[in-house]
């Protein structure tokens, strides 16, 4: 069953914390990945980890334009099944 | 890095052997006489160019670090030791080119450049990584990173009216990428050798990715948020003209990446 908008941002606000093994706090839609301090490699790792949990695959292609977690929410979105 | 097949060691030889070739037919070039000194504007450098220049000449300038620190890791590789001597004499060029086109556009005066030697020298350069298949991995990233900023900075000197010093950054990016490939093929051996373990490596290197200048150049992230704010360099630049292309060239995926550095698979080492 697809995840909710709100599902899918608590599931990278969890997934961040693990990997950059950082607190977030505020996270919200148009947090700027960067800002928290996440480089594009940081970034691609928490997708990874959340392409493995969702059990669901982001083209590379669509991974390079991801600047705010709503982009990101948006790929995943996409990529779910109905 | 095992690499104790010699069929292996002779493979990277021969890397190495073209490699040079190769920069001897159609690479070799003098920083005092093939670039055109005469085209720096005659109002002198732009404000940009001179910051873009001076960082990339700072970073050039740990090279006695690079190379000591480098070479003493792959000692035991033939092909690599003579690729890192070499690697050493063409990024010395790139070194000198900046230093001239800062003293002769008259951004810097020789007094202001070797006071920021004498600091430069004052940090010394860590390896990131301690293992020779790593460093490897290290230098595909790092050199293809390397040659996409001086292409897109060499595209920025052409507008900007500085002939001159896109042509310092033409060159210097010419050699980035040869280096980028020689680094890039001995990873494709070191893949057939051992390729759980090298994935391995390629995800940790990938983790752990930094540029040489961080944290040892003076003012750092403020020069690279001079490129960021001319639109030059962003972070989404790093994972279409660097990362994405060199897994191409591995011909593996970062799903592939993943699997590797989640998975118990045992390394041919263990």
């Amino acid at each position: 069953m697809a995840r909710s908008r709100q599902d899918l941002l608590a599931l990278f606000q969890t997934t961040a914390t693990e990997i950059v093994e950082k607190e977030f706090k505020s996270i919200t839609e148009s947090t700027v990945i960067s800002e928290l301090g996440i480089d594009s490699l940081g970034m691609l790792e928490i997708v990874g980890s959340m392409e493995r949990q969702l059990k669901i695959q982001i083209p590379d292609e669509m991974l390079a334009g991801i600047q705010t977690v709503k982009d990101l929410v948006d790929a995943v979105e996409k990529r779910q099944p109905e | 890095m095992k690499m104790k097949d010699s069929a292996q060691q002779e493979r990277v030889y021969r890397l190495y052997a073209t490699f040079f070739d190769k920069a001897e037919q159609e690479r070799r070039w003098n920083p005092f006489r093939d670039v055109p000194w005469d085209k720096i504007p005659r109002e002198g450098a732009h404000p940009i160019l001179t910051t873009v220049a001076e960082t990339f000449c700072c970073v050039e300038s740990y090279l006695p670090d690079y190379v000591a620190k480098g070479i003493n890791l792959v000692r035991p590789y033939f092909g690599q030791t003579w690729f890192a001597a070499n690697w050493g004499y063409e990024e010395s060029k790139h070194s000198i080119a900046l230093l001239e086109y800062l003293l002769r556009s008259g951004a810097r005066t020789p007094e202001q450049m070797f006071d920021l030697q004498n600091r430069l020298m004052e940090n010394e350069w860590q390896l990131p990584f301690d293992t020779a298949r790593r460093m490897t991995i290290y230098g595909c990233f790092q050199e293809m990173a390397t040659f996409v900023i001086y292409v897109k900075q060499e595209q920025r000197a052409k507008e900007l009216g500085d002939e001159c010093l896109a042509t310092i950054f033409r060159l210097n990016a010419r050699d980035e990428i040869a280096h980028t490939r020689f680094y890039q093929d001995v990873t494709k051996v070191l893949m057939e050798e051992d390729r759980v373990g090298t994935l391995r490596d390629i995800a940790h290197v990938a983790k752990h990715f930094q540029m040489p200048g961080v944290g040892i150049v003076p003012d750092y992230e403020e020069r690279i948020k001079v490129m960021r704010d001319d639109g030059r360099v962003d972070r989404g630049v790093f994972l279409q003209k660097v990362f994405f292309p060199v897994l191409k060239y591995l011909e593996i995926t970062r799903q592939e990446l993943q699997e590797a550095a989640w998975s118990k698979q045992p390394t041919a080492a263990e």
